[in-house]
């Protein structure tokens, strides 16, 4: 497999990728489980169905809430952060 | 002549595509993707090199990948979202959103094969960030070569469980256990089809040489029924029960884990086909699929439909569904093409497949008992049992639909994929009576196919 060849920041921290994967896909490689958390219960979830279906692993992607992890390729310099409720 | 319009990339799609461009028709193939093959054959980016070692028969698609690209009278339209579909006077439109700008399609002829996702039944814990469904586990190993986990627990029912154990020990990873709630021995239900069907035998010989090479041993009648999460929020541990047929539990123990990939077959993705107004019936299994004629057709004329969305049945049969929707539509068009007796043969024996898939791998309704009354139903709207139950005591709900509408179970983000099928269950278990098949078409059923920014649509592209 090749090597980490891009960075981007989750919650402030760097985090290292291989250009193809999605945010999730390079998240769950550095063990970044938690993704977001809900908005009622404020409890922590993550990548559940990895096909875009579920719409579990919202993150806040550049400042735009509610995308989908697992289905956005993650590009160098992305800032990623943690969705906290609705976030809106 | 008009193009042959084609929904999804996967088995079916690609089928399709190949079977009408031969013969003589257009194709117009649109794919949520940003690259062919679909669930089956998804695979990553060019970078990370050959990608084999993660299928059992990559070949296959490649082949079919390879010549969808490479015939002139296929326009790929890739990482597209239809997110409406509506059918008037014999037109089916479709709006389509690819690189964040909307496309209006109109066409007469359409095939429809927009596969199938995991189903996943609720459980104390299931919501935890690494219980997984075994799909989101091997998309992350085929698309982004990810192991989900060191330790993982693969569990639930159905074949689809063994190439997933495969994908985790190919990527070095340990599945710690590997649980069928069903029984090996009911395949003996089906007695002939196993040896009409020795490319399935050798599939399944294949993974299980791989399985237990990594010593991992399969357990059968065992089931997860709760997850617990550790002080980082994370999946910590889970419980496996030994369950009757039923799926009631006998006994319970504890496994440590930080991976739990859950899956109790397949749920057939019908939203497009419903909104176009397409015939659903209900599935041996109790899954709403989209009834089909013997050329594919659904019971809209000229809206074929092939595929995991007629009928979980895997990509063999899909394949041989997909060629003759693209035959029976490319004869639509006006390309003079008949469906050999040898098509219908070979579908025929795969759809004895896919019987006696449903025959070996019930679920049984015994999961209902798992539930505590905490437990969430609805992820998206963490609506919990508690709640459907004062809904249906305090509030009056006679069915899943009033129920749904009192709790907003079902009505966020997902629509209801992931829990529509459950809450019908589960309101039909509270309630004394049967499910209606009403109920679980409503289930099913949403006039938007895939949530999209509202600011999209006010830009007015």
């Amino acid at each position: 497999m090749s090597q980490y060849n891009l960075e981007f920041t989750f919650d402030g921290e760097k985090v290292n990728a291989i250009t193809g994967q999605s945010i999730g896909a390079a998240l769950l490689a550095d063990n970044q489980r938690t993704l977001r958390k809900t908005r009622f219960n404020q409890s922590e979830r993550g990548v559940f169905c990895g096909i875009g279906i579920c719409f579990d692993c919202l993150v806040v992607v550049d400042g735009i809430t509610n995308q989908r992890a697992c289905l956005i390729e993650v590009k160098a310099g992305m800032n990623i952060q943690t969705q906290q409720g609705s976030n809106a | 002549m008009h193009n042959v319009v084609i929904v999804g990339g996967g088995p079916a799609g690609l089928s399709a595509a190949i079977a009408a461009a031969a013969a003589g028709a257009p194709v117009l193939l649109i794919d949520s993707n940003p690259r062919l093959g679909g669930q089956y054959w998804r695979l990553p980016t060019e970078n990370f090199g050959d990608q084999h070692n993660q299928h059992f028969d990559l070949d296959t698609g490649l082949m079919l990948i390879n010549a969808v690209n490479a015939r002139k009278e296929i326009e790929i339209l890739n990482g597209a979202q239809i997110w409406s579909a509506t059918h008037k006077d014999g037109i089916n439109t479709l709006r389509v959103i690819q690189n964040g700008v909307e496309k209006i399609i109109n066409t007469k002829n359409l095939i429809l094969c927009t596969g199938a996702y995991d189903r996943a039944l609720p459980f104390p814990g299931w919501d935890i960030p690494g219980v997984m469904t075994p799909g989101g586990v091997q998309s992350l190993l085929k698309g982004h070569a990810v192991l989900a986990g060191k330790r993982v627990v693969v569990a639930g029912s159905g074949p689809f469980l063994l190439p997933v154990a495969t994908g985790v020990v190919k990527a070095g990873g340990e599945v710690v256990e590997l649980l069928e709630a069903n029984k090996s021995s009911r395949w003996l239900l089906s007695p002939f089809v196993m040896l009409e069907n020795v490319s399935k035998l050798k599939e399944a010989f294949y993974y299980i040489k791989v399985i237990s090479q990594a010593k991992v041993r399969a357990r059968f009648g065992q089931a997860v029924i709760a997850a617990h999460k550790g002080s980082d929020g994370n999946l910590a541990s889970v419980d496996i029960a030994t369950v009757k047929r039923s799926l009631k539990i006998k006994k319970i123990r504890n496994v440590k884990c930080n991976v739990a990939a859950i899956g109790w077959g397949f749920t057939a993705d019908t939203s497009l086909a419903g909104a176009l107004g397409c015939k659903q019936r209900v599935a041996k299994d109790g899954g709403v699929v989209v009834a089909a004629d013997e050329n594919q057709q659904s019971s809209i004329s000229g809206v074929f439909v092939a595929g995991e969305i007629t009928g979980i049945g895997g990509a063999e049969l899909s394949m041989a569904e997909g060629v003759i929707a693209g035959l029976s539509a490319a004869k639509f068009v006006g390309c003079k093409v008949e469906i050999l007796k040898s098509h219908r043969k070979r579908r025929a024996k795969k759809q004895r497949f896919a019987d006696a898939l449903i025959k070996s791998y019930p679920v049984k309704s015994g999961w209902l008992t798992w539930l505590s009354d905490q437990t969430l139903i609805c992820r998206c709207e963490e609506v919990t049992v508690a709640n459907l139950e004062y809904a249906i005591d305090e509030l009056g709900a006679t069915d899943s639909r009033t129920a749904k509408l009192l709790t907003r179970c079902g009505m966020g983000l997902c629509q209801g994929r992931v829990c529509g099928r459950s809450v019908v269950d589960l309101v039909a278990s509270k309630l004394k009576i049967s499910a209606t098949d009403i109920d679980r078409f409503s289930a099913v059923n949403r006039p938007i196919i895939s949530p999209i920014p509202l600011g999209l649509l006010a830009k007015g592209e």
